[in-house]
């Protein structure tokens, strides 16, 4: 979340991808850096432990919500 | 000033134990206790705890802390870039006479958060990590007498103020000057009872070695505190031996435990018990001659690791996995896999009661090599 809030202050556009198990602390760290609403998109907890393709799957998943955020026409 | 009890105060003469019989608030305003009470049940709505009460401080108890230390109020002793925040000399003293401190350890807190820094792992976001780590603090040199640190019996457990305050103020830092509470920014998925707090003193007198601190270069007379980042404290129970062969091959298995083992290598230090360090100086060991004993000797065989699915590493973060997985590379090694990747992975300290064969593990964060972060104490602490 730092890392993507930081990006965004420097003016690069960046979408930070978190697990589900993971939203209180993700929104901690954007309430922390002075930026409450910021967005971020989510994928199922967990993401260490899974096989390459469930892996290519949750990245199919989450695409259209990170074009969503950085507000992409499509 | 000192609020330490003498043995004549009036608890300590109760002879029910009673603390309420002729006790604390006695001699005070009648609605003393109520007003304390109501000060620490403040400090809990705040959310400036750990849990257990804290003592509420005043301007007054934060000039005390501050008169112990020669560095500025607004010296920044540990910053979070990651975080946007930063803890000052003055935040620690607070979050110092918070945790129950007398001024007097201020300078051992100072010198804990100088450590931390100097160790590196803190101001990598380690606090908020899932891996659960706290800080294990090593006290030496004559600060301990000073200020009663206990080395001796107990050593990890209850009952010392200066070791279960002085442990418990790198915590309150944590939560109160950089907000890493459990459930919001700290993520630790259990965490470790040493998060409450864990600061012993290395029992330097009944130490075959001379002292910590002074194997690293300082002088006997010189106070230091040495932070371990660390995930467990384990116990060794070892009273069936006197080889000393026999009895470190017990603590090497222990180091090399595959649970230990998240990457290509690991790294400890031993809290020795005095009668297990006696029975290894007697026999002419130094602590040289164990560190490189255990080293060989620490180990996992190919197959041991391969049924834990731990056989190789990630290419990238080194991390162990199995063998089948995407990431998986060879780790290099043979068919014994060595646990510590130097000897000087593993550090030796002298702790606890002379009394039985019972020794401890640090398991310490990271791979780690010569260079344990020793931290001088102010001179100032008197």
């Amino acid at each position: 979340m730092a890392d993507g809030i930081l990006f965004e202050r420097a003016g690069v556009p960046a979408v930070p991808i978190i697990t589900s198990s993971f939203e209180l602390s993700a929104r901690a760290m954007a309430k922390n850096h002075g930026f409450p609403g910021y967005e971020y998109a989510i994928v199922p907890h967990p993401v260490a432990s899974v096989s390459a393709a469930q892996l290519r799957a949750l990245a199919h998943e989450v695409a259209p919500r990170i074009i969503e955020i950085l507000g992409v026409e499509q | 000033m000192s609020t330490v009890r003498d043995d004549t105060s009036p608890a300590r003469r109760d002879p029910a134990g009673d603390p309420l019989a002729g006790g604390p608030f006695a001699d005070d305003a009648p609605d003393a206790a109520a007003r304390a009470r109501r000060a620490i049940e403040h400090c809990y709505a705040q959310g400036w705890t750990d849990g257990l009460p804290v003592v509420p401080c005043d301007e007054e108890l934060l000039g005390e802390f501050l008169a112990t230390t020669d560095r500025p109020a607004d010296e920044v002793i540990l910053g979070m870039a990651h975080l946007n925040r930063a803890c000052t000399v003055r935040l620690a003293a607070i979050n110092a006479a918070m945790a129950g401190c007398e001024p007097a350890y201020f300078p051992v807190v100072l010198a804990a958060l100088d450590s931390l820094v100097a160790e590196g792992y803190v101001t990598r976001a380690i606090w908020q990590s899932t891996t659960g780590t706290a800080p294990c603090l090593l006290v030496n040199g004559p600060v301990r007498a000073r200020i009663g640190l206990n080395s001796r019996g107990n050593v990890f457990g209850s009952g010392f103020r200066a070791n279960a305050t002085i442990g418990r103020a790198i915590r309150l830092v944590g939560i109160n000057a950089f907000g890493i509470r459990p459930h919001e920014l700290d993520q630790a998925t259990q965490g470790t009872p040493a998060k409450y707090t864990c600061a012993i003193a290395e029992n330097e007198e009944d130490s075959p070695w001379p002292p910590f601190h002074v194997e690293h270069g300082f002088a006997p007379t010189d106070s230091t505190v040495t932070a371990f980042t660390s995930r467990s404290v384990l116990h060794v129970e070892a009273r069936h031996t006197t080889e000393p062969e026999q009895l470190l091959r017990d603590l090497a298995d222990s180091v090399a435990r595959t649970g230990a083992l998240i990457h290509a290598t690991t790294s400890a230090c031993l809290v020795l018990s005095p009668e297990h360090a006696q029975l290894l100086g007697r026999a002419g060991w130094s602590r040289t001659d164990i560190r490189e004993f255990v080293h060989e000797e620490a180990v996992n065989s190919r197959s041991d690791l391969r049924r834990v699915g731990k056989s190789s590493v990630s290419r990238e973060t080194r991390w162990r996995l199995p063998d089948d997985h995407p990431d998986a590379v060879a780790d290099d090694a043979g068919d014994l896999i060595g646990a510590l990747a130097v000897p000087e992975s593993l550090q030796i300290v002298v702790a606890g009661a002379p009394n039985a064969g019972v020794s401890a593990i640090i398991e310490t964060f990271g791979p780690r090599g010569p260079t344990p972060a020793v931290t001088r104490v102010e001179a100032t602490a008197g």
